[in-house]
């Protein structure tokens, strides 16, 4: 009994440890690689503490790339796309869920239909529209077509639907009008809904790639992960024919790290928020 | 895009309030439309519109130079003598093959085992989900340089294996594998996520009462577990599939489809042909296609796990 029991201990041990540094052990090689100076990189053998540690690597890659200014971009966006869609939705889900109203039902069908509907299929006509608008390749164009997006809409209204609408109904009778009531009453109520909501749009928008490539020429209002693909991957591992994965592995390391932190530091909601709006059905 | 269809939060039905809006006598009340026509416009003007438009360019030969013509099915009959589509079609449909199970049943097992009450779970839990707050393309750069074929990482420790070296991303032959595994590293945290909050829910006495009937670990499993995962399983199924279609992030920044055609997918497809060689009209059609081929599949899964409950009862 005993000795199974340590076994199983021992098994636990073993596999834990083997699907950690698994799941690490890339994360560790490019910090690794990004601290070695560029001879020490390309060796065939296994060195995890550079010999020389470096940051040329570092300089070199704010010398030569705007990766502040991409980084910069990319939170502007981000934060001003999180902020127009916990406007719209907390409206909109808000009157889906508690207002009676024609046209109601079409419109809260339209938007879950546009959950089936890849965006590959829109951004041709949202490109042309923008071009004819003279607004691509602006803050504009990477920021309004995020208020589209559906799911925040959907998450809102069925968070209004779960809760008792009982404080509302007694500001009603209060006489407090429904601006009033949605202001002071309903998002007081709805701060775990607004929460999620901010988190996904705040991610989603951060991570975007496939729009942002098409709508951004200018390193003005270019994002973080267009700046990363276009140009620590021009040919990956390459800058000016020269093998240069020292520079791409310090790169990769600006823009990895302050969201591995961030995850680190408030990892119990991550989590939580992503278990919890990503299952419930 | 399809992340959307997960965000689901359980709604609890409440429709006194509609009932009795609809028992009085119906008149017009402007202030919901105020509330709802905010997200109207940018529904309709930034979603809903290109939808529809993204259909309609698809019967025109539209491109950057020329005025466009309705062209009818011209698109949709030239997709079926384009070998470039029918190599994207096929690559996309092997690293789904590939890439959809491997995510399951690695995510459902990596769940399962970090489920027990044991020390370090915590921690095993993090480490596995942290690859997936890193962004598509910083990944992509990443794991090109992992899949080196002389200095990477990855052939490094094949080698102190005693393994030859893999040409991962310049041969034609390894060059899709060499996605599969990073997709697999960057997102398998996600489904093993979603996996431990459905565990999470099943209600401790169940196991309790199995065992005290006799069950063992391995009845458990397939008699309590799989039967009241499987809502979270149908959903983490049609959400790998869904995004598995989509694959272009890795794809641009590690091979931009190449070598040769080896990993052009449908998504890479439609943006050289939209963005590089600008056949609006073409790529929309491409775009179509790929929509109703998600459209199908989401039937399918459907209707096969309808079944399936109603064939458990």
């Amino acid at each position: 009994m005993q000795n199974s029991k340590l076994l199983g201990n021992l098994v636990w041990y073993v596999l834990l440890g083997v699907i950690v540094v698994l799941a690490l052990a890339p994360i560790g090689w490019m910090l690794s690689t990004a601290f070695k100076p560029e001879a020490q990189i390309a060796t065939t053998e296994i060195v995890w503490i550079p010999r020389t540690p470096t940051i040329e690597n570092f300089t070199k890659v704010l010398n030569n790339y705007p990766i502040l200014r991409w980084t910069g971009n990319s939170l502007l966006v981000a934060t001003a796309a999180t902020i127009l869609v916990l406007f719209l939705d907390s409206l909109a889900g808000y009157a889906l869920a508690r207002m009676e109203f024609r046209g109601r039902n079409l419109i809260f069908m339209l938007t879950i239909a546009m959950l089936f509907v890849p965006i590959q299929i829109t951004v041709i006509p949202l490109f042309l529209l923008f071009s004819r608008l003279g607004l691509t390749d602006s803050y504009l164009a990477l920021i309004l077509p995020v208020g589209g997006n559906v799911t925040g809409v959907f998450l809102m209204r069925q968070f209004f639907l779960s809760i008792p609408s009982d404080l509302e109904d007694a500001a009603r009778v209060d006489g407090a009008n429904a601006l009033r009531i949605w202001w002071s009453v309903v998002l007081p109520l709805a701060r775990p809904a607004l929460t999620a909501v901010a988190i996904i749009t705040f991610l989603s928008t951060w991570n975007s790639f496939f729009w942002p490539l098409i709508v951004t020429r200018t390193d003005a209002v270019r994002t973080l992960p267009v700046g990363v693909a276009q140009f620590m991957s021009l040919r990956p591992g390459m800058v000016q024919g020269t093998q240069a994965f020292g520079q791409s592995m310090a790169g990769a390391v600006m823009a990895a790290l302050p969201p591995i932190i961030v995850f680190m530091l408030l990892q119990r909601y991550f989590i939580e928020g992503i278990s919890r709006t990503g299952i419930k059905g | 895009m399809v992340k959307e269809a997960t965000m689901r939060v359980l709604p609890r039905a409440r429709t006194t309030d509609t009932q009795q809006a609809a028992g009085q006598a119906w008149r017009f009340n402007a202030t919901p439309y105020w509330f709802v026509l905010p997200y109207l416009f940018f529904f309709v003007v930034f979603r809903l519109g290109p939808s529809i438009a993204g259909l309609g360019i698809s019967f025109t030969n539209w491109a950057a130079i020329g005025t466009p013509q309705w062209v009818g099915l011209a698109n949709f009959q030239a997709m079926t003598r384009d070998p470039r589509l029918a190599d994207a079609l096929r690559n996309t449909a092997i690293f789904s093959l590939v890439t959809v199970p491997l995510l399951i049943v690695l995510g459902l097992a990596l769940a399962l085992f970090l489920n027990r009450q044991k020390p370090g779970r915590a921690l095993g839990r993090v480490a596995v989900f942290t690859p997936y707050v890193i962004m598509s393309t910083v990944v992509g750069v990443l794991w090109t340089w992992l899949l080196d074929k002389d200095f990477g990482l990855v052939n490094l420790a094949l080698s102190s294996f005693g393994l030859g070296k893999v040409p991962w991303l310049v041969s034609q032959d390894w060059a899709l594998l060499g996605i599969v595994l990073t997709t697999v590293w960057w997102t398998v945290g996600y489904n093993m996520v979603l996996f431990l909050a459905g565990l999470q829910d099943i209600p401790a006495e169940l196991y309790e009462a199995a065992r005290i009937d006799g069950a063992d670990s391995l009845g458990l499993f397939r008699h309590i577990t799989i039967p009241l995962l499987a809502p979270t399983l149908f959903l983490v199924l049609m959400l790998t599939i869904i995004n598995s279609f989509q694959v272009f992030d890795l794809v641009f920044v590690m091979t931009s489809g190449g070598p040769g055609t080896a990993t052009l997918t449908l998504v890479q497809y439609i943006y050289t042909t939209g963005f590089q060689f600008l056949k609006f009209g073409y790529g929309s059609a491409i775009a179509v296609l790929l929509f109703v081929i998600l459209v199908v599949f989401a039937v399918v899964q459907t209707r096969a796990y309808r079944r399936g409950l109603s064939g458990a009862q």
